[in-house]
């Protein structure tokens, strides 16, 4: 009996692989990733689609931060395919990742804490005018541009010309999403972008993620706080020791199936277990 | 880039500055002359030179202590390119594109052989300092003719040629921190290094680049120093890597990186050769210049320990 759920569960998958649009944004297909002995991902399938926002679940060690690095062109696959906007990729670094439409906003590591605001928005990118091959930065268009993304965001920084440093949590998290915007990201990953932050500020930047969806961008997010996930996502994958074993549209979960599943208490997540 | 404490240090090293200058003026007759200030800025020229260097590659959090043995290398290769009766112009890029090339060098070591700047360059000066010793075999190089001293000493306006290639070698470094990408990117990496390659900089070249204008810097000293004192002897440059980085980490760049200050380095090396000056003046031994510059260092940084410390126990 104990395979029941699991083939009622593969049924579903089977229609929903079928309803899918066939256009998913992001297709990653069998990737898998081994540092020497250590099998870190395996056999890995995700769709990422345009206009929705995907969590990606797990304990630490499950496999989704060596899943994200994969797309944000940090970690070379050592199996599999990647398919972006229809192209087979296969990033050498991050900055091809970017070049690609992937922008990844780290938990603590997605700004440089002593550049200010608009540095930090455009490091890497900057506008310039090149007199003699030498990149003169535009400094008017970028602070001009500034302006414009943050008031998109609706973000409150009173000071442009201030070292990021000096900002709170959640302002940070504003600063690193407009950077990922002027990029021009189709695909925006999030690591844990709640951690360390205040209620309010957790509150404003969950409304920004859904924005980024609502405009028509794939949204990923790596989180541990299940609250936060249900109130943002609209699709979860749960990942356990290197395997995905589990996705899950928000309507048709809850939070205990999810926890279940993370801590290897649900029947599903037996299938990682096996060796 | 400068925050305000920065421009506090500035002002403290001024401060610095200008009560040195009242106190030996006071001290010796002699220092207070017009020729003995220009002297001490004549004697500023290299030190200058090697730690805007210096300044960029710390703010980058590496370091360069090989400069000292550069500045020898390329001294040298100026001297014979005087000897040899290159043109005037030639004789003068010499110096620099061999520094360029050296620091190329030491860049490409730290990059690409992952080893610590610190020990990377301190191995370079082994072999540079080798390389000295079998150009020179243990002679000086003396009796050079005087054609870069006159360049050098060139006044336009009452102020001299040297003077004006330094700050203009300052300037042009202002340019492309403040006004190109370069700065920003400089800083990010000084800051950490794998975030910057995460947020997508191009972080060796980057580094190459910085250590090659770092080198160039040098070799440009190495010119300098041909025309100041038109002799090379076996222990050229020895003390200049301590007093470089003693200069910028006077003017509030931290060796750890993550920002600037040239106005600091500025200040840095002029309060250091105020006091060499000084106190060779007022009758101290020279040897004393080096424990000098070496407890100037010793006690800025233990103040910043003590003074952080407080600020961190306040808060």
């Amino acid at each position: 009996m104990a395979q029941l759920p699991a083939l009622v569960d593969g049924v579903e998958r089977l229609t929903d692989m079928m309803q899918a649009p066939p256009d998913a944004f992001v297709q990653a297909r069998g990737i898998g990733k081994r540092f020497g002995a250590l099998t870190a991902l395996r056999d890995v399938d995700i769709d990422i689609r345009a206009g929705e926002v995907l969590a990606l679940l797990g304990d630490n060690g499950a496999g989704k931060t060596t899943f994200v690095k994969v797309l944000a062109g940090a970690h070379v696959p050592s199996d599999g395919t990647l398919r972006i906007g229809g192209d087979t990729v296969r990033f050498a670094s991050p900055r091809d990742a970017a070049d690609h439409g992937v922008a990844t906003i780290y938990q603590e590591l997605a700004l440089s804490e002593n550049l200010k605001v608009a540095e930090n928005i455009f490091l890497g990118h900057e506008l310039v005018r090149p007199v003699l091959g030498v990149p003169f930065l535009d400094r008017a268009a970028m602070r001009a541009r500034v302006r414009v993304l943050l008031g998109e965001l609706d973000a409150h920084i009173p000071d442009i010309e201030a070292p990021v440093g000096s900002l709170s949590g959640g302002q940070r998290q504003a600063v690193a999403i407009a950077r990922a915007l002027n990029l021009d990201a189709r695909l925006i990953i999030m690591d844990e972008p709640t951690a360390a932050l205040a209620v309010a500020e957790t509150r404003k930047v969950l409304n920004l993620t859904r924005r980024l969806a609502e405009s028509g961008r794939a949204v990923v997010i790596v989180s541990h706080n299940i609250a936060d996930v249900f109130e943002v996502a609209d699709r979860m994958i749960v990942f356990r020791r290197g395997r995905k074993i589990a996705e899950r549209k928000r309507a048709e979960t809850d939070p205990d199936e999810i926890v279940a599943l993370i801590t290897g208490a649900h029947p599903d997540a037996r299938v990682a277990d096996q060796p | 880039m400068d925050d305000q404490s920065g421009v506090g240090r500035d002002l403290t090293l001024a401060a610095a500055c200008v009560a040195a200058v009242f106190l030996f003026a006071l001290l010796s007759p002699a220092f207070g002359t017009a020729g003995n200030a220009a002297t001490v800025l004549r004697n500023g020229y290299e030190l200058w030179l090697i730690a805007l260097g210096m300044t960029l590659l710390m703010a980058m959090g590496a370091i360069d202590v090989s400069v000292g043995a550069v500045m020898g290398v390329t001294a040298i290769l100026t001297g014979q390119a005087l000897l040899a009766d290159l043109p005037l112009g030639v004789v003068m890029l010499v110096g620099p594109a061999a520094g360029a090339m050296l620091g190329l060098c030491a860049g490409a070591v730290v990059v690409w052989g992952r080893i610590p700047a610190i020990v990377a360059t301190l191995g370079l000066f082994g072999v540079f300092r080798m390389l000295i010793f079998l150009v020179l075999g243990g002679q000086w190089l003396s009796g050079l003719p005087a054609d870069l001293t006159r360049v050098v000493d060139w006044r336009a306006a009452g102020v001299p040629a040297g003077l004006l290639i330094v700050a203009l070698a300052y300037g042009a470094a202002w340019v492309f921190l403040r006004r190109t990408t370069y700065g920003p990117h400089l800083l990010a990496i000084g800051f950490d290094e794998d975030r910057a390659r995460l947020m997508g900089l191009a972080v060796t070249r980057v580094r190459l680049a910085t250590f090659a204008a770092s080198g160039a810097l040098c070799g440009l000293a190495g010119v300098f120093y041909i025309a100041i004192y038109r002799n090379v002897s076996m222990t050229i440059g020895a003390d200049i890597a301590l007093e470089a980085v003693a200069a910028v980490i006077l003017g509030g760049t931290p060796i750890f990186g993550g920002r600037i200050s040239l106005v600091g380095t500025v200040l840095g090396v002029l309060l250091l050769r105020i006091l060499q000056n000084g106190l060779l003046l007022i009758g101290v031994p020279s040897l004393w210049q080096t424990v000098v510059t070496g407890a100037l260092l010793l006690g800025v940084l233990s103040a910043e320990v003590v003074l952080r410390r407080a600020r961190t126990g306040a808060a």
